[in-house]
């Protein structure tokens, strides 16, 4: 019989380690139950959450091997394929508090997201006599969102909270924020929007962890892009990651290209990057990596580029 | 056997990275394949026009890939993970959804182009495993980087999201170490070998970018690699021009060179480092290559 | 002592509508109990939808239809005065609901959309794509969190403290620090969910769903109505119970034993697998107990053969049912077939609610709302669109309920509840330090295998005295039951065991109640006694706990508008 080495990190309020423990493998089964078996075969002490094991309740999200998954529709052979190996090591999610085993505690994330006024502030066309009209278009915008289960995989993955715990907003938080702001039901989207804002919004690095692996396929990376977008439509302008992302869309216009060496004024502004760019710049410059007298040239076909702005413009009207 | 790509550089091959251009084309030149820049390419936006324009980002990416369409080649092949991404992103949403496509193409009309979607978005690491082979690649290689040990870092955009980049599993890919190994180099296991650079929000996150660039260097560094190799110009950028900055933020030594793909496969096929412009590096990846290997 | 006006235990949608209307414009002090962390509860798990005769999408529907329809299809046996309350309110509550951010789809116009459902006579389902109870729960818990409603979450009610018949408060464990705490309070609605897990590894239903609410009233001499109603879902998957949508019947599946043969010939020549819910239900179950089926024991199964509906229409009508069976029984529907079992679907008994204006109970001070109790509005059998209503609708009623009687009433004495709480800190010491007995995982597993094979989807005399017997011995069994964890914190395998006592104790009541129904009611379907027996049987089946014994008594069904005929669709 082929046999499985799961390490399972274990903590008891206390004291973290690891414990191992040698299961048969068995083809066809989720990940929900090689812990289940675990528990009631051979260690009733082991504790992790679950409840509806079909991926709607968002109990049972565990990092298998460096990666959070749902365990309740994680099929086993797949984790096992994708590791190449017979030797899985458990773990509590990251970016939460443990409590025991693999038992994370929720309510400061909860806390957390009362910032973003997570619940309707009803537009005055609704009541509670007669609820809302609402388009089917509009209702749409809606249903990925509604999606999530707070089973905080994109959490766990996200490499911003890694280093940022107190100041970054979880996905699923953004996602709640995003949820409303796009609510035509919703009478104040601004309420929503302007904490997301002010929690540093434009730190996400782009890494498309949490869009990767949210077992509810929600289109995270997209959310935070329409949430940026918002923010500067309602005139946030003067902000590092606006004018950076302004820079792209101005260079691409003007020239067709970035311009790098005027990147980092254009971002911090002129007195920012004399304070805090200039080491970089030297060394850059020494390396030949920036050279302060080119000026990228406009591309050939650039009135061409400027038709796509001006046309997007238009779709965008 | 010649491989003929559409080529799309990307903004960073121009100015920071010009390394990377010319290691690129140096080891094309040796593989035999050939590269045909396209004429007018813009920049991919980078991750950051969609956050003020979806529409555009998608347009923009569009008239790319429709000048590679109009060279009549069935491939576009990039060297950075973010442009791969950008091209991709565009590609898939317009290929899915037909209504977008017709409306991008109203635009490109304008510009005189037409995006049919007969391209396909490729990177430079897969082309080798996909399209030109490791067995052929062995076989090219004449100095072998025995026992040089590489920590191949990813980069996110390479493989993330997984329903756009789809070469392989993001939770494991194993390009990077079937390359390296295929040029004779050991690959060292490290924990942030799939990790985030950070590069895209180096601006509004400095002071946690910087962290995540101390990690970045002290895994491999842990680990006993000699370097770290990445397929990305905008890792490489970040983890070798910022080391500096981000060596203020830690008290052990993080020292670790970065080099590009490319580069590694240049010193496999007996290209000189000078050739391939490694001596343009913030963090001199020379004497650690020197000490491991007999260098052309 | 902790000490609240109105404590609600279960954060499911009845116990947070019950908590928002038990809260809202009072100083009331409440507090909502739950063993999960709110959004984790059951009723996100309901996915159709929830019916109210808004006759958006038919004009002629309306609350009189839904009151009908829900009658007929109780088979007779629901109270009349409180379906016709129900389905009188519903409309204002879907509105409600919107008002609280709740996602509905929405029909061309921009109303609230409504799809047809089984056993209705309009399409007056609402829903939210497949995720219907899952919206209205995490709206519920946003609402709760805007209120700032006081949550004790992963707190598990261990039992109530009633005295002169009335209630003075519950002993309930802080599961983290594995503190048993006594809390006093002027009312308690209890809304923890049905009991499906009486039949373990063969329910829809999640893990936790073992009646620990209805349990606890049924201890403290609340009656248990109607247990032996239980709603069986035909196509459950093989090895977890999971639910595989009846779509798969709907578009032409085939059922297929362990000959290859399509058996459902035997048993609907003509219809085949598209016959009635329960009729399949038996014919899978009988075909498994024939020794056709695959497998053995509880792991028996037959299979479900979409194959020859080709890739692309399973592609395209039933995508989420393949990606089921892929994730779930790690099987691809176009290649082969996959194992299913029908599956326990929902309690329609419970708690004994006596006044369905307040939900309240027999003893002054307790209300109980949603799966956990019986109104009885669901009788012998459920509509499908009916349960997320009724845990809105109710839910918000014993609420408002639960502020009434707390602003009647005063806190009373503390010494019962002290005492209470004692027991238990020695029970609980009692079961850390045991370390041998029986396993009580095995008790729960012959305990599930008995009721499936016995008080099951068919039921017959013998059959049943026998499984009642079984139940006892495992009652005794569990007096020398081992848990396996020392530990005080979060010590979960504690928490199984007092569930796995209360499911024993419901499963007792299922049985009984069952043996004592000669006749076939709804989901009560009995091989010896093939009919409805109106002249014997148009009765609740009440059963009192006294001690060990159990004590069967009967109440009359109130009739307002329909006389019981036969229920033919």
């Amino acid at each position: 019989m082929e046999m499985m080495t799961v390490k399972i990190k274990r903590f008891d309020g206390r004291n973290s380690y690891y414990q191992k423990y040698e299961v048969p493998y068995e083809k066809g089964k989720t990940i929900l139950w090689l812990l289940t078996t675990i528990r009631e075969e051979q260690d009733p002490t082991l504790n992790f959450t679950s409840a509806c094991r079909h991926a709607i309740c968002g109990s049972c999200a565990v990092q298998i091997n460096g990666n959070a998954f749902l365990a309740c529709n994680t099929p086993l052979d797949d984790v096992l394929d994708t590791y190449k190996t017979m030797n899985l090591t458990f773990e509590p999610l990251k970016n939460f508090e443990v409590i025991k085993d693999l038992v994370i505690v929720w309510e400061p994330k909860m806390e957390k997201m009362t910032k973003v006024k997570p619940w309707i502030i009803p537009g005055e066309e609704g009541s509670k006599e007669i609820g809302f009209l609402q388009s089917e278009e509009d209702f749409q915008q809606i249903a990925a969102p509604t999606d999530c289960i707070l089973c905080g995989v994109c959490a766990s993955e996200c490499n911003q909270l890694a280093v940022n715990q107190d100041g970054y907003l979880e996905p699923f938080i953004l996602n709640k924020a995003y949820r409303y702001i796009v609510d035509t039901r919703d009478g104040a989207p601004e309420q929503h929007l302007k904490p997301v804002l002010e929690n540093d919004l434009w730190k996400c690095l782009h890494c498309m962890q949490c869009v990767s692996q949210c077992p509810k396929t929600i289109p995270l990376t997209d959310q935070i892009a329409f949430l940026r977008s918002a923010t500067m439509a309602m005139g946030e302008l003067d902000n590092q990651g606006a004018k950076h992302a302004y820079a792209f869309h101005d260079d691409v216009k003007n020239k067709g290209r970035l311009n790098e060496t005027m990147l980092p004024i254009k971002t911090d502004g002129l007195v920012q990057t004399a304070l805090t760019k200039i080491p970089f710049a030297l060394r850059m410059v020494k390396k030949g990596k920036i050279n302060p007298l080119h000026m990228p040239k406009q591309i050939s076909g650039i009135q061409e580029v400027r038709k796509l702005y001006e046309y997007a413009e238009e779709v965008k009207s | 056997m010649t491989l003929t790509y559409a080529f799309f550089p990307g903004c960073t091959l121009e100015s920071a990275a010009e390394e990377l251009m010319i290691s690129t084309k140096k080891v094309a030149e040796a593989l035999g394949i050939e590269l045909i820049e396209l004429n007018g390419w813009t920049c991919c936006g980078a991750s950051h026009i969609q956050d003020i324009d979806n529409f555009l980002s998608t347009s923009i990416n569009a008239r790319n890939i429709a000048l590679a369409e109009s060279l009549g080649v069935s491939k576009l092949l990039t060297v950075c993970n973010t442009c791969t991404l950008m091209l991709r992103t565009a590609k898939l949403k317009m290929d899915k959804n037909e209504r977008l496509k017709e409306q991008v193409n109203v635009g490109l009309d304008r510009a005189g182009l037409q995006y049919k979607g007969t391209v396909e978005v490729t990177h430079l690491l897969w082309a080798l495993l996909e399209d030109y082979g490791l067995e052929n690649l062995k076989k090219k290689v004449t100095v072998p980087l025995k026992g040089l040990k590489v920590a191949n870092f990813y980069g996110c955009h390479i493989v993330m999201p997984p329903d756009v980049m789809g070469f392989e599993n993001h939770r494991n890919p194993q390009s990077m170490e079937m390359v390296a190994e295929a040029l004779g180099a050991e690959c060292v296991e490290f924990d942030q070998r799939l990790a985030c650079c950070g590069f895209h929000a180096v601006f509004p996150a400095q002071k946690e970018v910087m962290t995540m660039t101390g990690i970045n260097c002290l895994s491999p560094k842990e680990a006993g690699a000699d370097c770290i190799v990445t397929p990305c110009p905008l890792c490489q950028m970040q983890l070798d021009a910022y080391q500096p900055d981000a060596q203020k933020r830690f008290d052990q030594d993080i020292t670790m060179p970065i080099i590009h793909l490319p580069q590694l496969i240049g010193l496999a096929l007996g290209i000189s480092p000078e050739e391939l412009a490694i001596n343009r590096h913030v963090v001199d990846a020379i004497p650690a290559l020197q000490r491991k290997l007999q260098l052309a | 002592m902790l000490k609240f006006d109105v404590v609600v235990v279960g954060a499911g949608g009845a116990g947070m509508m019950a908590a928002l209307s038990a809260s809202e414009k009072n100083n009331l002090k409440v507090a909502v109990l739950s063993k999960i962390f709110p959004t984790r509860s059951h009723t996100g798990a309901a996915q159709g939808g929830i019916n109210a005769a808004m006759g958006y999408r038919d004009s002629t529907d309306s609350p009189e239809k839904h009151f009908r329809d829900t009658v007929k299809g109780s088979d007779f046996l629901a109270d009349q005065d409180a379906v016709e309350f129900f389905t009188s309110g519903m409309p204002d509550m879907i509105s409600e609901l919107d008002y609280y951010g709740v996602p509905f789809s929405r029909d061309e116009k921009g109303q609230v959309a409504q799809r047809p459902f089984g056993g209705a006579s309009s399409p007056r389902t609402c829903y939210s794509a497949d995720k219907t109870g899952h919206v209205i729960l995490h709206a519920l818990y946003e609402q709760c969190l805007k209120n700032h409603v006081q949550f004790l979450n992963e707190w598990f009610l261990l039992s109530l403290v009633v005295e002169d018949g009335k209630f003075e408060g519950l002993v309930a464990m802080d599961i983290r620090d594995g503190k048993i705490h006594p809390i006093q309070a002027k009312s308690v609605v209890i809304a923890s969910g049905g009991f499906g897990r009486i039949y373990w590894s063969r329910t829809t239903n999640a893990i936790n769903m073992t009646g620990d609410g209805t349990a606890a009233c049924f201890e403290a001499g609340i009656p248990l109505k109607d247990p032996e109603f239980i709603q069986f879902h035909p196509t459950g998957l093989a090895q977890t119970g999971v639910l595989l949508s009846e779509a798969c019947r709907g578009e032409g599946g085939y059922l297929i034993n362990k000959d290859g043969e399509r058996f459902m010939a035997r048993y609907a020549p003509e219809k085949m697998e598209l016959g009635p819910r329960d009729l399949v239900s038996r014919s899978i179950e009988t075909e498994i107990k024939e020794g056709r089926g695959f497998g053995e024991g509880m792991t028996s199964y037959v299979l479900m053969d979409l194959r020859h509906l080709g890739e692309k229409k399973i592609m395209e009508r039933l995508p989420q049912v393949r990606e089921l069976a892929l994730e779930f029984e790690g099987v691809d529907l176009i290649k082969e077939p996959v194992p299913i079992r029908p599956s326990c679907h929902y309690t329609m008994g419970g708690i004994h609610v006596s006044d369905y204006k307040t939900c309240s109970t027999p003893i002054e001070g307790i209300h109980a709302a949603g799966e956990c109790c019986s109104v009885s509005i669901h009788g012998a059998n459920r509509l499908g669109g009916n349960s997320v209503a009724d845990v809105v609708f109710f839910g918000k009623y014993a609420g408002l309920g639960a502020k009434e009687s707390a602003m009647r009433r005063s806190f009373g004495r503390t010494e019962k509840l002290e005492q209470e709480a004692n027991a238990w800190k020695t029970k609980f010491k009692t079961i850390r330090e045991k370390t041998t007995g029986v396993s009580m995982f095995s008790i729960r597993n012959r305990l599930a295998e008995t009721m499936w094979n016995y008080v099951g989807i068919f039921r017959t005399e013998s059959e049943m005295a026998q499984a009642l017997a079984t139940v006892d011995e495992l009652i005794e069994e569990y007096k020398d039951a081992y848990a396996g964890d020392a530990s005080v914190k979060y010590n979960m395998a504690f928490i199984n065991y007092v569930e796995i006592g209360n499911i024993l104790k419901l499963a007792r009541a299922v049985a009984m109640g069952a043996l004592n129904r000669r006749e076939s009611r709804g989901s009560h379907s009995r091989g010896d006694y093939p009919t409805r027996n109106d002249e014997q049987f148009l009765k609740h089946t009440l059963i009192y706990k006294d001690g060990e014994n159990y004590r069967l008594e009967y109440a009359p069904v109130t009739i307002t508008n329909y006389q019981p005929e036969e229920r033919k669709y």
